[in-house]
């Protein structure tokens, strides 16, 4: 998985070793990144996100899906 | 001690990599004296002595194989000289025939074949990249301005206009298009090649082939920053699977011999192969920063040393180029004029 091979750094800092490509995400992108690498699903990690931030979960599974067609449009995320 | 000639020591806002390959040489043990050969008096590497022991001016190669040669004899007669390796374009085709009667007199170098010189060649690319699996952008070679004028209706703008070894340019219709053609085509000559623009992450590899099917070393990286002349000025390291056995591939199908520089942008995971330089590029220091001496096995090999090493570097490492500045006396300066050497 694409995902898999990214270089993320606590502060928010992501390299693709494989396209020389960098990025950066706030602590919420970096929390989807760090679940979606576990393998978590995206209802689980909408649920979590939900919690963690006390919003509706539907409203977190929204934000979430707009955050994975950006890492898709960058090219590093592949499902 | 091993006396070592080394071109393209010019510096500039269009950088020779001379500078870079005599540094991987410094770094390599080996006993080395360095000589630079330059074209021009103002190269910045004629002043560089604490890295350059001794400088010649040079005959430029369209003077012809005979004045070349005596020069290159010259010095070895009056300095010693062991091995050449030659870091321009220009340079190659002669420094390619004289090869063997270079090696007559005792001087090494480890370069391409003819043939494989040939193989490289804009026009050839297209055959090459399909025996060895690899995209090329769609190419057509056009000899005249009519013929430009049939071919693009195939194209969409923008489109390269690119002359067989040197030059290209994107051109934005017809009219930027044929003056690109007349440019080149008085420059370099014809023909010229007209090309589709892929748009796309541009990356390369460096490397040098064993003449055998494999190399002593390859370094993948992607440009970050180029200036408006094209040249990196910052560049990251990458691991890309892919790259590495589409050029393994090109080594084994060429045999290639030599230092080579293979240009290509990938789109959507596909690699399309754009240009492969038959020599060092002028960002060289890079694979020796990141432990892989490509000059320095290159010399290697050229001395008939083991010049063989892993390919293992980190993903993620940084090159960066600045500008230095320095002062020194106009003693060099006289001496390269009135003597053509210091």
């Amino acid at each position: 998985m694409k995902i898999n091979r990214l270089a993320i750094s606590e502060e928010g800092f992501i390299f693709d070793p494989e396209t020389g490509n960098s990025f950066t995400t706030n602590s919420t992108g970096l929390t989807i990144l760090k679940y979606l690498k576990e393998g978590m699903s995206i209802e689980k990690i909408a649920s979590k996100i939900a919690q963690e931030y006390e919003i509706e979960e539907e409203e977190a599974l929204k934000d979430i899906l707009d955050f994975i067609e950006q890492l898709r449009i960058y090219g590093i995320f592949q499902e | 001690m091993y006396k070592v000639a080394v071109s393209g020591i010019n510096a500039i806002d269009n950088p020779g990599p001379g500078l870079g390959v005599i540094k991987g040489i410094r770094e390599e043990n080996l006993d080395t004296m360095i000589v630079g050969l330059a074209y021009d008096a103002m190269e910045p590497g004629v002043y560089m002595d604490w890295i350059i022991d001794k400088v010649y001016l040079m005959p430029y190669p369209s003077e012809g194989e005979r004045v070349y040669l005596n020069r290159l004899l010259y010095i070895k007669e009056n300095f010693g000289l062991d091995v050449i390796i030659p870091t321009l374009d220009t340079e190659l085709p002669l420094l390619i025939d004289l090869s063997d009667q270079l090696k007559s007199y005792g001087i090494s170098s480890f370069l391409p074949t003819k043939e494989q010189f040939k193989l490289r060649s804009k026009e050839k690319l297209p055959a090459l990249s399909k025996e060895a699996h690899i995209k090329t952008p769609k190419t057509v070679t056009v000899t005249s301005l009519e013929d430009l004028s049939r071919a693009i209706q195939d194209f969409t703008f923008p489109v390269m206009i690119k002359g067989l070894f040197y030059k290209a340019y994107k051109a934005y219709n017809l009219q930027e298009a044929n003056h690109y053609f007349c440019s080149i085509a008085n420059e370099w000559g014809l023909p010229i090649l007209l090309q589709e623009v892929i748009s796309g992450e541009e990356i390369n590899v460096v490397g040098v082939g064993d003449g055998e099917g494999g190399h002593f070393g390859l370094l993948a990286i992607k440009k970050l920053w180029i200036t408006s002349l094209g040249k990196i000025w910052t560049g990251v390291t990458i691991h890309n699977d892919n790259l590495i056995k589409t050029t393994e591939r090109f080594l084994q199908i060429t045999k290639w011999r030599g230092a080579f520089e293979f240009e290509c942008i990938i789109k959507n995971e596909e690699i399309f192969l754009i240009e492969i330089n038959p020599r060092f590029p002028a960002w060289i220091y890079f694979s020796v920063g990141v432990g892989i001496n490509l000059p320095g096995r290159l010399l290697k090999a050229a001395l008939n040393l083991d010049p063989y090493g892993d390919s293992f570097y980190e993903a993620g490492k940084l090159y960066i180029r600045y500008t230095e500045d320095f002062v020194t006396d106009i003693d060099n300066f006289q001496k390269l004029i009135i003597r053509g050497e210091r």
